[in-house]
């Protein structure tokens, strides 16, 4: 009789997994238009909102400070903070992309010190993904990518 | 020992008389069944959508999906043209959207002489309007300067005698008669074919009424209500330091339907990008993209 209750244990629990699964199916049916764009934020957006910036230089854990207040006057931070950019020339573009929206209030300092920090940290927490992207670059834009996250190690590691 | 009846050997450990517990691995295996089965009906089930499982519900609706000849070919080709191009702003049922687009159901605009109406897609149209009765005051980029006449034709014929409008068709022949009558706006071929990638692309610029919302020299600055862009259309002058060529093109092809909102419990702004894919040719594109990259004021460097 015991082994009997357990296994009715057991079928309840199957159950309820045969219907998250089709929980599960239904919740993802209604795609908005641009689907491949919005499930590339929502994966991004479900990372951490923060980063842990106590090891960084001092003026680098400034800018995390310039960064948080003005990008997250449009979008969340975790954005950002996990999104597949990392290397110095995909940051320079999208910060500059937003800081032109009219009304970003980025000036081109602020823009510098947010780029500064996206650099720097993508190098440190982002490593392997910067690696990997350099990897499939040509030489010179590798080259170029390098020389940019040494600009900004060389500016801040010995302060 | 023998059994008393039959005289077979009796086994001196009979099992008890009990439950015997079912093996663990059926239930395992029942599991990850059920499991195969949901995720294979999530991938071929098609959800009992009824476009897979009863997609005509008369013969007349089966009948709608046979191949077309003459008018109904050329009015099924105007409605999937309206459908990509037009039905983003003035909606599949021809009914508009409040403070973007006035409705095409029912407006005398529609129903008028070919000329006038085939002036709006070709030029665009700015500024303020009466339809129904009702005052609109926006901006239409000229989208159909880049269809060709046989497709400008189709659509309106199809805005014309769908929704309850009682106009007549439109033939591609009269398309051709307007675009004459407007002539000389754009560059010929031969003098495109002279020109640098920039001109061309501050042609293609002119031809789409960019400047409508991007201003004449590509400024930006045009009044947007609750845009969250400081209520503004965007300036395109730095678009060289945020896009590649190639993110660029995608962007412009894509649109942007959905303007972020200054106060979010505010309206939709009135004015948004739109899908230019289906309109503006590739190498058009291009030549756009070189151009609105030629925009940026020389000598400015961000340092970074």
């Amino acid at each position: 009789m015991k082994m009997m209750k357990m296994n009715m244990k057991f079928a309840a629990f199957l159950l309820m997994t045969a219907l998250a699964s089709f929980g599960a199916g239904v919740a993802r049916a209604d795609d908005p238009l641009d689907a491949a764009t919005q499930a590339r934020i929502d994966r991004f957006e479900k990372g951490p909102a923060k980063v842990d910036v106590s090891k960084y230089p001092q003026g680098i854990q400034d800018n995390y400070d310039v960064f948080q207040q003005k990008c997250s006057q449009c979008h969340k931070l975790s954005r950002p903070i996990n999104s597949d950019y990392a290397l110095p020339d995909e940051w320079s573009r999208y910060v500059k992309r937003m800081m032109h929206k009219p009304g970003s209030g980025i000036d081109s300092t602020d823009g510098k010190k947010i780029y500064e920090f996206l650099v720097y940290d993508s190098s440190v927490r982002k490593k392997a993904m910067v690696d990997d992207k350099l990897a499939k670059l040509g030489a010179d834009d590798r080259a170029a990518d390098e020389a940019k996250i040494k600009e900004v190690h060389d500016k801040y590691d010995n302060q | 020992m023998r059994d008393e009846l039959d005289g077979t050997p009796k086994n001196e450990t009979d099992p008890p008389a009990a439950y015997t517990p079912v093996p663990v691995w059926i239930f395992v295996l029942t599991l990850v069944l059920l499991f195969l089965g949901a995720v294979y009906f999530d991938t071929y089930g098609a959800w009992f959508d009824k476009q897979v499982y009863a997609p005509y519900e008369s013969a007349e609706e089966l009948a709608l999906y046979q191949p077309k000849s003459g008018e109904a070919a050329m009015l099924a080709h105007g409605q999937s043209v309206y459908e990509n191009v037009c039905g983003l702003c003035h909606g599949t049922d021809g009914l508009g959207k409040t403070g973007q687009a006035p409705p095409l159901a029912g407006s005398e605009w529609v129903v008028k002489d070919v000329a006038s109406l085939a002036h709006v897609p070709l030029t665009g149209l700015n500024g303020p309007i009466q339809v129904k009765g009702q005052d609109w005051n926006l901006a239409m980029a000229p989208m159909g300067a880049g269809l060709s006449d046989a497709d400008l034709s189709a659509v309106l014929s199809y805005i014309r005698t769908s929704w309850g409008n009682q106009g007549s068709a439109v033939s591609a022949d009269e398309i051709k008669a307007v675009r004459a009558a407007l002539g000389g706006s754009g560059p010929s071929a031969e003098e495109l074919a002279k020109m640098t990638p920039v001109e061309r692309g501050h042609a293609v610029f002119r031809k789409y009424g960019c400047f409508q919302c991007h201003g004449q020299d590509g400024k930006g600055g045009v009044s947007n209500f609750n845009a969250k862009t400081a209520e503004q259309v965007p300036s395109l002058i730095y678009v060289a330091d945020g896009y590649t060529k190639n993110e660029l093109i995608a962007f412009i092809s894509r649109g942007e339907r959905n303007i972020p909102r200054k106060n979010p419990a505010g309206p939709e702004p009135p004015h948004f990008m739109p899908k230019w894919g289906p309109v503006i040719s590739p190498n058009e594109l291009s030549d756009l993209a070189d151009f609105l990259f030629s925009l940026k004021p020389k000598g400015e460097n961000l340092g970074f």
